[in-house]
This record gives C-alpha cells, sequence and structure tokens, in this order.
C-alpha cells in the first residue's frame, strides 16, 4: 500500500469529565474525498480540530507521507498544507474579501494590485464569482463560505477540513460545492467532509469514516455501503422511527386555545404576525410550517407571553389571556420549548436540577420553610434523568456538560411538566442527532395522546407531516391557510411556504 | 472533592507565599531586608492582644463592602459603589445615633439605627438597580459616580446640620459611649459588628444557594435571558439586588461609626470600597472566602501600618503586597482547575484500561 497523506494513529483526547476520542486511527489517501460521518457529540469534530492544531492530543501520533508530525497550533498546521472551515465562519464581517484573504499572514507593505490579482486569478480558476473588494458582512452565507475556501487555497493547503459546510447553505449552493470539492481533490488534493448527512456523504465522498462515541467504528469505501449500513453503524442500533399511529383519530372537538386576529407590530415596522387565527383542540398537534423567519418565533412568544399582541385576543378555555405575562402563563399550564435552548431554555452554568425549576422557582412545591428543598428537587430530578433517559452521572451535573441532545430532553422533560394544557414546541429537534430526534417525537406524540395541546413549529417538513393532524402554514407573519395533514402535498406546502396561494399558478 | 479542598488550601497558601515573595523582592530594592521587614510585620501583629484584636476590627467592614460587591456580582451586575454606600450608612448611623441616644435605651437606639442605616443605604443602593431596570443605564458608570454624590452629601451635612458643637472642623459630636457597639474582649477594640458581619456572610451565602430568591438573582446573573423567558422579573432583580447590595455596604457605615470611630470625620476609611471588590475578588465571589479574605487584608493593613513605622519601609508596600496576592490568588484558580481536569483525565485513563 502506499504511503498515505496523511495518517492519524491510535489518537485518544480527554476532557475534563469525558472521553472525546479514544485510539482513533485513520489515513488520507491524496486525491481522496474523505467523510467523516457521526452524531453529535461522537467526536468528529474534535480529531479535526486535533488535525488542525486547536486542540492537543493526549495520546497518539500523526504521520505526514510516513513521517511524524507535531502540530501545536493552527499555523503550523497550515505550515503542513492542512486547513480548516469551522462551522462558524472567522472572517472579519467589516474588512473586505481581500483584506479577510491576508488576514494572520501578512508581513511588511500589502501589494493590494499583485494581492488582487492572484486573488482574482484564483477565483477565475474555481469559477467563484466573488469580488475582491466586496465587504463581508455584503455577502450572502454561500459566498462567504467561498471566501473562507479562498482563503485556505490562497495559503497553499492541499487537505481541506470542512466542518458541516452544507449546514448553511441552499440545495444549489451545497451542489456547487460539491462541484468544487471535485474538482480540487482532481488536481490532487484531498477533502475531509464532516458531517450527519447520509445523502451528502453517498454522494460526495471517496471513502468514509463512521465514528460513534469518540471511536472509529467503520471505515468504507463508498462502493461498499449503503444508507441503510451507515446509519445502523452510527447510531449502533436499529432505528425505531416515533410515527402517528393514524387510526387514533381521538381530536375533540373542544378548543383549548384560541387566537383571535392577533397582531404584533413594533412601531413604525412591518409587522412580524399580521391578523393571525388559529385554533388549537385538545388532544390535537397543529403543525406550523414555513420559511424560518416569517413570524413563527413571534406566535410561540405571544403564546407563551415573552411578548403582548398589538392587537386581537388571545384565549386558553374560554379565558380571557390576552395580557397575562410569562409568569401567570406558566401557572396557567402553557409550556414553551423555544428554538433557541441556549439562549431562552436554559442556564448552562447551573445544574440540571437548578435547570428542572426555572420557571417554576416561585412553586412552594419545591420549599420547605423557604428554603429550596433539596431532597425533594433532586429526587425529582433523578426521577426525570430517568424517565427521560438523559445521559447524566447526577442531578448535580452542570448543564453545560451535556450534550444538545440531553440538554434538550432535560428542557423537554421541564415543559412537559409544566405545559399541563398547551406544550409549544419550536424547532425541537434543531441540532439533535437521529435518536434524540425519535425521542423528541415519541414525547410529542404521548402528550398529545394524554389529551394536551401541541403547537409544532418546525422548518422540516418530513416532521410536520409525520406529526401534525392540522398544518397552518406561515408566511410573512400571515396564515396562508390550515389544513388537514392529508389534504397537503410536499409540492403544495412549498409553494404555501414560498407565498403562493393554492391553486394559484406559480 | 478531598482532593479538591487540599488544592483549595495549598494553591491559596501557595499564592500568599509568592505574593510575598514578589513583594520581598520590591523592598529589596528599596535597599531594605525583607525577612527583616516580615519578622518586624509577623511579630507586630502578635506582639500584644491589642494590635491582633485589631486585624479583625479592620476585616469588619472590609467585609459588608466586599459582600457587597459579590452579591450583584452574582446577578452579573457590578456594584463599585460600596464606598459612597458605606458613607451613607455612617451618615444615618451618626445622625440616628445622636437623635436616639437620650431618647431610647441604649441596645433599642442600637437596633433602630442599624434597621435605619440599612433600610436607608439599601435605598440608595436601590436606585442605581432602579435606574437600570427603568432606563437600562449603565449600573458601573452609575454606582462609581453615586459614590461621589454620597461623598458630598456628606460633607455638606458636616457642615450643616451634623457638624459639632463648638463649629470648628467639618465633624459631628462624639457619639455617648452608651451607643457604642459592645466589645467582645475588653481592653481591644475588638467590638460585637465582627460577629455580626461573619453571620451576614453566613447568611449571604444562604440566601444566595439555599433559597428561590438567591436562585433567581443568580439564574439572572447566568442567563437574564432565558431567566425573562421563564416569567423571572429581571427588572425587579435588579432593584433587589442592588438594595441588598446598598445595605450590605451600609452596615459598614453602622458598625465603623457605632463600633470604631464613635462619630464622624469626613473621608475616613475612603479605600474600604475599593478593598472590598479586591476581597470579593480574591474569595471568588464566595460569602464564605470572603470572611478569610478579609481577614487576611485586615491583617496586612494592621502590620503594614506598625511595619512602615518600625522599619521605615513606606506603608504603601501593603498594598503592593496586597495586589500580589490577589494576583497569585486568581492564578491559583486556573491552577486548581488544571490540577482537577488532569485528576479527571487520568481517571478516565485509568478507566479505559480496565
Amino acid at each position: 500500500m502506499e504511503t498515505a497523506f496523511f495518517e492519524l494513529n491510535k489518537i485518544s483526547k480527554y476532557f475534563a469529565k469525558v472521553i472525546a476520542n479514544k485510539d482513533v486511527s485513520f489515513s488520507i489517501q491524496s486525491g481522496e474525498v474523505l467523510a467523516l460521518l457521526g452524531e453529535n457529540g461522537a467526536g468528529k469534530s474534535t480529531i479535526m480540530k486535533i488535525l488542525y492544531g486547536l486542540y492537543k492530543l493526549d495520546e497518539g501520533k500523526i504521520f505526514k507521507e510516513g513521517k511524524e508530525i507535531k502540530i501545536h497550533s493552527p499555523k503550523d498546521a497550515m505550515g503542513l498544507g492542512i486547513s480548516m472551515i469551522q462551522q462558524h465562519f472567522s472572517l472579519v464581517s467589516s474588512h473586505t474579501v481581500t483584506e479577510n484573504m491576508i488576514l494572520g499572514n501578512v508581513h511588511g507593505v500589502i501589494d493590494k494590485k499583485l494581492l488582487r490579482e492572484e486573488i482574482k486569478k484564483l477565483t477565475e480558476f474555481y469559477g467563484f464569482n466573488i469580488n475582491p473588494d466586496a465587504y463581508i458582512r455584503d455577502l450572502a452565507v454561500g459566498d462567504q463560505q467561498k471566501v473562507e475556501i479562498l482563503k485556505a487555497l490562497y495559503q497553499k493547503a492541499n487537505l481541506l477540513i470542512m466542518d458541516e459546510p452544507t449546514a448553511v447553505l441552499t440545495p444549489q449552493e451545497s451542489e456547487n460545492l460539491m462541484k468544487f470539492v471535485r474538482e480540487f481533490v482532481a488536481k490532487g488534493n484531498s477533502v475531509i467532509f464532516i458531517t450527519h448527512k447520509l445523502k451528502e456523504v453517498m454522494s460526495v465522498a471517496d471513502r468514509i469514516i463512521v465514528m460513534r462515541n469518540g471511536m472509529v467504528c467503520g471505515d468504507l469505501k463508498k462502493e461498499e455501503t449503503n444508507e441503510l449500513d451507515l446509519s445502523k453503524l452510527m447510531i449502533g442500533k436499529d432505528l425505531i422511527l416515533a410515527n402517528r399511529d393514524l387510526t387514533q383519530k381521538m381530536i375533540s372537538k373542544e378548543v383549548r386555545l384560541e387566537i383571535q386576529n392577533v397582531t404584533v407590530q413594533e412601531e413604525a415596522e412591518i409587522p412580524t404576525l399580521k391578523d393571525i387565527s388559529l385554533k388549537l383542540h385538545k388532544g390535537e398537534v397543529l403543525g406550523v410550517a414555513g420559511v424560518s423567519g416569517n413570524g413563527q418565533e413571534e406566535l410561540c412568544e405571544v403564546i407563551s407571553g415573552a411578548i403582548l399582541p398589538t392587537s386581537g385576543k388571545i384565549f386558553l378555555d374560554g379565558e380571557d389571556i390576552t395580557q397575562k405575562g410569562i409568569r401567570e402563563k406558566i401557572d396557567m399550564g402553557i409550556g414553551y420549548v423555544p428554538a433557541d435552548r441556549s439562549r431562552d431554555g436554559m442556564v448552562m452554568d447551573m445544574s440540571i436540577a437548578e435547570n428542572m425549576i426555572l420557571k417554576s422557582s416561585f412553586d412552594k412545591k419545591w420549599q420547605k420553610h423557604g428554603f429550596i428543598d433539596k431532597k425533594i428537587l433532586n429526587q425529582y430530578t433523578l426521577k426525570e434523568i430517568d424517565e427521560y433517559s438523559i445521559k447524566a452521572p447526577s442531578p448535580s451535573v452542570v448543564i453545560q456538560d451535556l450534550s444538545g441532545g440531553n440538554q434538550q430532553k432535560v428542557i423537554l422533560a421541564r415543559e412537559v411538566d409544566n405545559g399541563k394544557k398547551v406544550i409549544i414546541f419550536d424547532q425541537p429537534t434543531r441540532g439533535l442527532d437521529l435518536g434524540a430526534v425519535n425521542h423528541v417525537h415519541q414525547v410529542i406524540l404521548n402528550e398529545r395522546v394524554k389529551g394536551k395541546s401541541i403547537l409544532l413549529v418546525s422548518t422540516e417538513l418530513s416532521e410536520i407531516f409525520a406529526l401534525s393532524d392540522r398544518i397552518a402554514v406561515l408566511y410573512k407573519g400571515e396564515v396562508q391557510g390550515v389544513f388537514h395533514h392529508d389534504e397537503l402535498t410536499t409540492e403544495k406546502i412549498g409553494l404555501l411556504m414560498a407565498g403562493y396561494q393554492v391553486g394559484e399558478e406559480s | 472533592m478531598n482532593a479538591k479542598l487540599r488544592d483549595l488550601f495549598v494553591t491559596n497558601i501557595m499564592a500568599i507565599v509568592l505574593g510575598f515573595v514578589a513583594s520581598g523582592i520590591m523592598i529589596l530594592f528599596l535597599n531594605k531586608n525583607p525577612i527583616d521587614a516580615y519578622y518586624v510585620l509577623l511579630t507586630s501583629i502578635l506582639r500584644d492582644q491589642y494590635t491582633f484584636a485589631d486585624i479583625f476590627v479592620k476585616a469588619t467592614p472590609l467585609m459588608f463592602t466586599a459582600l457587597a460587591f459579590a452579591f450583584t456580582y452574582k446577578a452579573n451586575l457590578y456594584n463599585i459603589g460600596a464606598q459612597g454606600q458605606f458613607y451613607i450608612g455612617a451618615v444615618i448611623a451618626v445622625a440616628g445615633s445622636l437623635f436616639f441616644e437620650n431618647i431610647l435605651p441604649s441596645w433599642l437606639t442600637l437596633f433602630v439605627v442599624l434597621i435605619l442605616t440599612v433600610l436607608g443605604a439599601g435605598i440608595w443602593g436601590s436606585f442605581i438597580g432602579f435606574v437600570k431596570a427603568r432606563y437600562n443605564a449603565n449600573e458601573f458608570l452609575v454606582s462609581l459616580m453615586s459614590t461621589y454624590v454620597a461623598l458630598a452629601i456628606m460633607n455638606y451635612l458636616l457642615r450643616t446640620v451634623l457638624i459639632e458643637g463648638k463649629g470648628e472642623y467639618p465633624q459631628s459630636d462624639p457619639l455617648n459611649s452608651s451607643v457604642w457597639l459592645p466589645k467582645i474582649i475588653s481592653g481591644t477594640r475588638l467590638h460585637i459588628g465582627f460577629v455580626l458581619a461573619v453571620l451576614t456572610c453566613i447568611g449571604i451565602w444562604i440566601l444566595l444557594y439555599k433559597t428561590p430568591l438567591g436562585y433567581r438573582i443568580r439564574a439572572v446573573g447566568y442567563n437574564a435571558e432565558a431567566a425573562r423567558m421563564s416569567g423571572i422579573n429581571s427588572k425587579k432583580i435588579y432593584i433587589l439586588a442592588f438594595f441588598i447590595s446598598g445595605a450590605l455596604a451600609g452596615a459598614a457605615g453602622f458598625t465603623e461609626v457605632n463600633g470604631v470611630q464613635h462619630m464622624l470625620v469626613q473621608g475616613f476609611n475612603a479605600d474600604i470600597g475599593t478593598a472590598g471588590i479586591g476581597i470579593a475578588i480574591l474569595a471568588n465571589g464566595n460569602p464564605i472566602g470572603i470572611i478569610f479574605a478579609a481577614i487576611l487584608f485586615g491583617a496586612l493593613k494592621v502590620g503594614g501600618t506598625i511595619m512602615g513605622q518600625m522599619s521605615n519601609i513606606p506603608t504603601s508596600i501593603i498594598e503592593l503586597m496586597q495586589g500580589f496576592v490577589m494576583v497569585f490568588v486568581i492564578l491559583a484558580y486556573f491552577l486548581r482547575t488544571w490540577l482537577d481536569n488532569n485528576r479527571e483525565k487520568r481517571k478516565l485513563q485509568k478507566a479505559v484500561l480496565k
């Protein structure tokens, strides 16, 4: 066998309290696209950050073309021809493309003319349509990514690591990226793709490394495998999909939550919600579909009480709750799982137990003689940890140390309890791995069967279709229509989401 | 847990020793022998009961001002106006004592004055929280400037209403000895205010970590947005946190006036606000840690003054020493995290090998 371009040999990395990588070994050849596949928290990003010099390895060795190398910093890595494009771009948004390209490796006087020539050559060579003098802040996300790639090319990288590069791209942009990747490797370079999307892997990779729990659990050629096998390897077991039992047509006629002509409008701005009217029944999942940013967050917040409607009324079981604040609405039994859980849903520096009472710290049930009753709280938390199979050694673990999926489970456990009548789920599965997604879906369906009313906001259409009894489509703050879930096809809902009325020609 | 506790003691003691070594080098630059200087420092604090007890006398107001900073710090707010709140407390304490000393029995006077001081300084402090909550004013700047206003108020009152009977100097009449805080040890200046301060430290710890209110204050401090979304009124928390913070700093005014000075002099104890911030940082905001940090600072203050008198070393070297100790204690904090991580790592490695 020829010597590998880069080879990782038995690399281990320990973070406080967690093993991030254990004995990870694999190689990458020249002219190869390698996909690194795994769920969130499987250790994909960690191993790549080690290769890029952002983390220090605790055990193991790295070889380049057979020679052992030490990588202490990204600078070392770049010197060896390794470049990494992070999930969150590291660009200075108030600088131009050219200025960003030379960031970190510019000495003495800048020869702007020569530089522009070089960049122009690069962009033309790869067919990137980027103006070297444009400011980063004016560029679309896809173009910003191109600037990141250009930066790597300018630094003469021949191993490009991309961390979930398609997460922020439109399908069209993704296709262009794939095209670039193929061209790039055709010149004898290599690309490592970090991803958890199976489709992408099958379309672009030559070889696939599957990781689970910080270890490599599969090293396969694309021709030798398929999506199903890969997903099994990734999760470690067969996935049982949560599916709504369609025979359970138990939506009662009883209206639980009614929104009447609600408008939300900041002074002198375009209304974020315009004359919304919705009815939510007992034991019903009402899906809210739409391209994100079309008023979903405002809809959730106006129901949860975080914002008050400019006009219109909201009723819960016939009682007018329009002017009630968050705390009153919590007491009335409205639970809310916010989309941005780290910002709105939990206190990262506090323990699981402390996060459990975030919304109910006023409640006497947690108190004894005016003090927080640690015993009752811990018992409760242990019960929830068990019930929701949250992976945590004890209730006093700081929530920051949990994975995203487990953090979401903590919030879920809390909100299911808070939401005695209504639970609002805003993007409940965003950023979660398959196992956790499935768990969330199961919880939603269980609560529905218990007779709770559920508002499910999601940009994932498959999720909306799988769980909802009825589906409302939001576009620019307006309800495009409410449909029974079998009245809609993906095509039809796509048109509605784009602002067309049903029946209208596109 | 045991290893952690051991680290805590070992690293902090090391930090203090290193602080002394570093300031020792500074003393060398003054062409003095640091060993002699430290010998004087140590023997002077231990030379008699009176001096030794004075350490705790000095530590008393520092505990209060340190708590004042630490408490708002837990709500992610910065109260650097403890000096001003202390002055307001002192003014109320002296005015209240002078007013009530001949009307009420002495124990009742002390009690009423304490309540008035705490309330008054608390309201003074809550003003900072109010402008923060209502107008989103920067509490750092407002609290900073409020100190100058408090100072001006005190000076004005000392030249007018509160000026001594003789009307010569801008200072108040001395308090009747019946409203002095009782001594714990006779023959020293150590008064009951020290006990009050220690109890307050413990009480604040309980309030922060054991009660729903303290929980909410910390929740707002860590993530105000999540707290708001959870129905916690962060504006109320701002005002309340600043009220308690101001009340704590004001209590220092009470113990200083009724316990030590027995009168109000213009611009006294001008540095306990800043020293309080240092102590709070030294203790990493922990109310129990503040007790020990304040005693350390008290010892340095007492020893430094005597050292300056006896060995011709400027007393300002003590401030240098405080600074060095603080730097090393903060470094020790990072060292502890590092040690702890390594320990966890080794545990993991061992667990994997099995």
